[in-house]
């Protein structure tokens, strides 16, 4: 069957807050599109069987894989990948943490990494590190052995809850 | 030949009537996170995709005092969350928690596991041990079934193409009542199941096995209830001996492959030993509520 016969239906992404639009195949994957349309090749592709969690995103705040995820199930939904995650040029607390427990190698599943580990962090602000490992169970890792990788999720997630409390001190601090 | 048609039908009639009319060329989609590998691997060839996506009446838990509701789309981790605090229905958080990764809870769902019927489908073993019925909806209107007709063998059903699964109900278990499921696998995440096991169980007043409920998965073609083993433990005291001969009664129904992941012989043993645990899992569960 030639290319060109494959029907193709609009899409609309919400990807990173902003809007992209695109016509896809009914079995093109949000992964290809991530990385072949928009050239947002920090989303890694490896097994394409939900195996591996390299090409983890958010979606709706939830991390799934891209590779068996289709573009046309995202319709109007919000995707963040991992170039999404920096804010006004500031590192995500996830991102420091990696950096500072050097967590990271040859750095392939580390984008993957970063969003499941946030995705944990989002439901779980406090996970023990046995929670942790469980929570990035789907994500693999070739060379790290994993210890650090724990370590920097546990560093950002205390990050994470003092830089809450800060907030939360200033804020009733405001209202006496 | 690919995926010619992609659909995002708005209801449940919609939803219907397109399945109708598209004929058995066309799949639903819920999650995923089976069909989109099976499409990859050649092993199903849908000439139309039915999103579910758009059905939000079938993504949420009904949990009253009597019974329980669960749509459909209900994800794996909504499950694992929604009974998290529950001694009754443990079992099922235990169930959902071990399918594949978070990322793959997030996406699959619960119709999505009972309608590809996998032999080691996680859900099944504890859905058969709270005699959960199933909800369709096709061409003719809505119809009911229990779980266990529902399932026939490796990837099928009584479900017709055009049906849609809409919801799973099981009647909430009462009195001195918890549940267990307990799953080997070959390492602790991302492993399809060896062998699982799940008990449901009532305790008399007196501390006898009121209502006891057992089913096993992986060690056959479909998961199955251990029957035999069921009608050993009615109605007597849970003490060592009767629970390891039910363990070995229900492992002697198993009819298990033998595979790269473990032989025949393995699994057996691993029925018989793990069995036992969940019942006492349960017996735990009851005496701890208790407190
Ligand atoms: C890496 C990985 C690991 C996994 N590990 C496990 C595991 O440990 N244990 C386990 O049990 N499973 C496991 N799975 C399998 C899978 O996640 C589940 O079976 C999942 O619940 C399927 O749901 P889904 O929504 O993704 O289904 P889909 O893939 O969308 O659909 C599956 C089938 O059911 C049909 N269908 C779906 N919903 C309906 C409906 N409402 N009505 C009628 N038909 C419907 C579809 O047409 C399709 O044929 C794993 C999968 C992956 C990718
Ligand atoms: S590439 Fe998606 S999980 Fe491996
Ligand atoms: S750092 Fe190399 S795979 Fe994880």
């Amino acid at each position: 069957m030639s290319q060109h016969s494959v029907t193709r239906y609009p899409v609309s992404l919400q990807i990173n807050g902003e809007r992209y639009d695109v016509d896809v195949a009914p079995d093109t994957s949000l992964l290809d599109v991530l990385r072949d349309e928009f050239g947002l090749t920090g989303t890694k592709a490896n097994c394409l069987e939900a195996e591996c969690g390299v090409c983890t995103v958010l979606l709706d705040g939830k991390a799934v894989n891209a590779c068996i995820t289709l573009a046309l199930q995202c319709q109007g939904r919000q995707i963040l990948t991992i170039e999404g995650l920096a804010h006004g040029g500031e590192l995500h607390p996830l991102q420091t943490a990696f950096i500072e427990c050097g967590a990271v190698q040859c750095g392939y599943c580390i984008p993957g990494m970063i969003l499941t580990a946030k995705s944990l962090l989002d439901t779980q602000p406090d996970p023990d590190e046995a929670a942790i490992r469980e929570g990035l169970a789907g994500t693999l890792c070739r060379c790290t052995g994993y210890q650090k990788i724990v370590d920097a999720v546990a560093h950002a997630a205390r990050q994470m809850n003092q830089q809450q409390s800060q907030i939360k001190t200033t804020t009733t601090g405001d209202r006496q | 030949m690919s995926v010619q048609g992609f659909h995002i039908p708005q209801d449940v009639a919609e939803t219907v009537a397109l399945a109708a009319r598209l004929g058995s060329e066309a799949y639903f989609i819920a999650g995923g996170t089976d069909l989109v590998i099976q499409m990859r691997r050649g092993r199903r060839k849908p000439g139309h995709l039915i999103s579910l996506q758009a059905l939000d009446g079938l993504k949420q838990i009904e949990s009253g005092a009597g019974l329980v509701s669960l749509g459909a789309l209900v994800t794996h981790k909504q499950i694992e969350t929604a009974f998290a605090a529950d001694p009754v229905l443990y079992g099922l958080v235990e169930s959902a928690q071990v399918v594949g990764g978070n990322q793959v809870r997030h996406a699959g769902t619960i119709g999505g596991n009972i309608c590809n019927a996998s032999p080691a489908a996680d859900l099944l073993p504890q859905l058969l041990t709270l005699d959960a019925e199933v909800v369709l909806t096709g061409g003719n209107g809505p119809r009911q079934a229990k779980l266990a007709d529902f399932l026939l063998g490796p990837g099928r059903t009584t479900r017709s193409a055009d049906e849609l699964l809409t919801h799973i109900r099981f009647r909430r278990p009462a009195g001195k009542a918890a549940t267990a499921f307990l799953k080997a696998g070959r390492r602790r995440a991302m492993e399809i199941s060896v062998i699982s096991v799940a008990a449901c169980i009532g305790l008399s007043p007196d501390g006898r096995l009121e209502d006891v409920r057992l089913a096993v998965g992986a060690a056959a073609p479909m998961a199955y209830r251990a029957h035999d083993a069921e009608i050993l433990l009615q109605g007597h005291k849970p003490d060592e001996d009767r629970l390891s001969r039910a363990g070995i009664l229900a492992a002697s129904a198993a009819v298990p492959i033998s595979d790269v992941r473990a032989s025949a012989e393995h699994r057996r043993r691993l029925v018989a030993a793990l069995l036992p645990r969940a019942i006492r899992q349960c017996l735990l569960r009851i005496e701890k509520a208790a407190q």
